[in-house]
């Protein structure tokens, strides 16, 4: 769940095992918690409440749990090397940040591209979101809030872009600082968020849209402020 | 000519793009090319509807765009065993309506600070205007994308198999 995964995804691997085992399983997914009620024809229902993980989004521990799900219903993987297996997949990982740092910075460059904005802009976009993401990373290594992350670092990258205006350097300042935050624009529980609601997992739908929502709001009032400091003209 | 360096060069820098955003949610490393690759793909067919000979609207443009990337990731994930959501959001990222939620935001903040009913009518069209066409780009790019993985539960769901 943490790990960014679709209810529907969840439901079915989680099935998908009990199946294997012979068992059924009824599932709740509550904000934070999710109840299992797992039984076996004729036996007592056992319940079981866990508490969803606090994480960052890790596609690379959705596809390994996906895949390990269908190798416990095909019978690939016995009961304890599958325990074995799971503790390994989730057990917390570094990326590589410098690598990650760099990517998001030329990504977010050439997204100002895609926008019409010119090589100043692009350059400059690119060294605001250096900045940013690098803030974010230290930020969130010490545990900080994230919606105060987000606040932050869309400030940062919005005084830097406004460089551009300030300076009259290049041709598009505007496209400059529309495009400086977008980086942190938390796309992937919109998507899924909207993936639940077609599912019917309403609930779930409606939690993940809000924390989007909310990381959206302290993202644009960094990006206010920014330009506010800044003495920037809107139009 | 030119446009077809145009449309090349749109392919190329949403796939920068997508191959970017895609290190934030740490996919594994197979996907980085999937989604460069998918990016591209939809990226450049908005463009390309979007052109003055074509001149498809921005809003259905994206829908279609999306709806090819949602189809493609599902039809992609078997081969490289990897869950098709991992490619939607890269992959989608390029066509999200940046400067649009950027002149929104100019807009309520000008409505605000606006001294006469004409400044504050005209500033509140921007808003409106910039504010609709943005969520509306939104929508239709979660809606075309999230689709095919329902319509093509099977293959989506056997994928990692």
């Amino acid at each position: 769940m943490a790990s960014g995964a679709t209810c529907i995804r969840l439901e079915k691997n989680v099935s998908r095992i009990a199946a294997a085992y012979g068992m059924t399983v009824e599932m709740t997914v509550m904000p934070r918690h999710i109840h299992l009620a797992a039984t076996r024809e004729g036996e007592e229902i056992t319940t079981y409440v866990a508490t969803v993980r606090n994480q960052v989004i890790d596609y690379t521990v959705n596809t390994r749990l996906s895949r390990l799900s269908w190798a416990i219903a095909d019978g690939k993987t016995d009961f304890r090397e599958a325990e074995k297996q799971l503790k390994a997949i989730v057990a917390p990982r570094k990326g590589n940040p410098l690598m990650e740092l760099l990517l998001v910075a030329l990504a977010n460059a050439s997204f100002c591209r895609l926008f019409g904005g010119d090589g100043m802009a692009m350059a400059i976009v690119g060294l605001a979101t250096l900045a940013g993401y690098y803030l974010k990373q230290i930020m969130l290594r010490r545990k900080i809030d994230c919606r105060l992350v987000f606040l932050a670092c869309s400030f940062v990258s919005t005084v830097i872009a406004a460089s551009d205006t300030l300076f009259g350097i290049g041709s598009t300042p505007d496209i400059a600082i529309g495009s400086s935050v977008l980086y942190l624009v938390p796309g992937i529980p919109f998507l899924n968020s909207f993936s639940d609601f077609l599912y019917r997992r309403y609930l779930s739908a409606f939690v993940r849209f809000s924390d989007a929502l909310v990381l959206t709001c302290c993202l644009s009032t960094g990006l206010c402020a920014g330009m506010l400091l800044m003495h920037i003209g809107m139009f | 000519m030119a446009i077809f360096v145009n449309i090349l060069q749109d392919a190329l820098f949403s796939a920068i793009a997508a191959i970017g955003f895609a290190a934030i949610s740490r996919p594994p490393r197979k996907a980085f090319l999937y989604c460069a690759l998918i990016a591209a793909a939809g990226h450049s067919l908005r463009y390309t509807l979007m052109l003055g000979c074509i001149g498809v609207h921005i809003i259905p443009a994206t829908l279609i765009a999306a709806f090819l990337i949602g189809v493609l990731a599902v039809a992609v994930s078997p081969i490289s065993r990897i869950p098709a959501e991992t490619y939607l959001f890269p992959s989608l990222l390029p066509m999200i309506p940046g400067i649009y939620a950027y002149k929104t935001f100019a807009g309520l903040a000008l409505c605000i600070f606006s001294d006469s009913q004409q400044e504050f009518l005209r500033n509140f069209y921007i808003l409106g205007y910039n504010g609709f066409t943005c969520c509306s780009i939104l929508l239709s790019m979660v809606v075309g994308a999230v689709v095919p993985i329902f319509l093509f539960k099977k293959i989506s769901f056997q994928a990692t198999r």
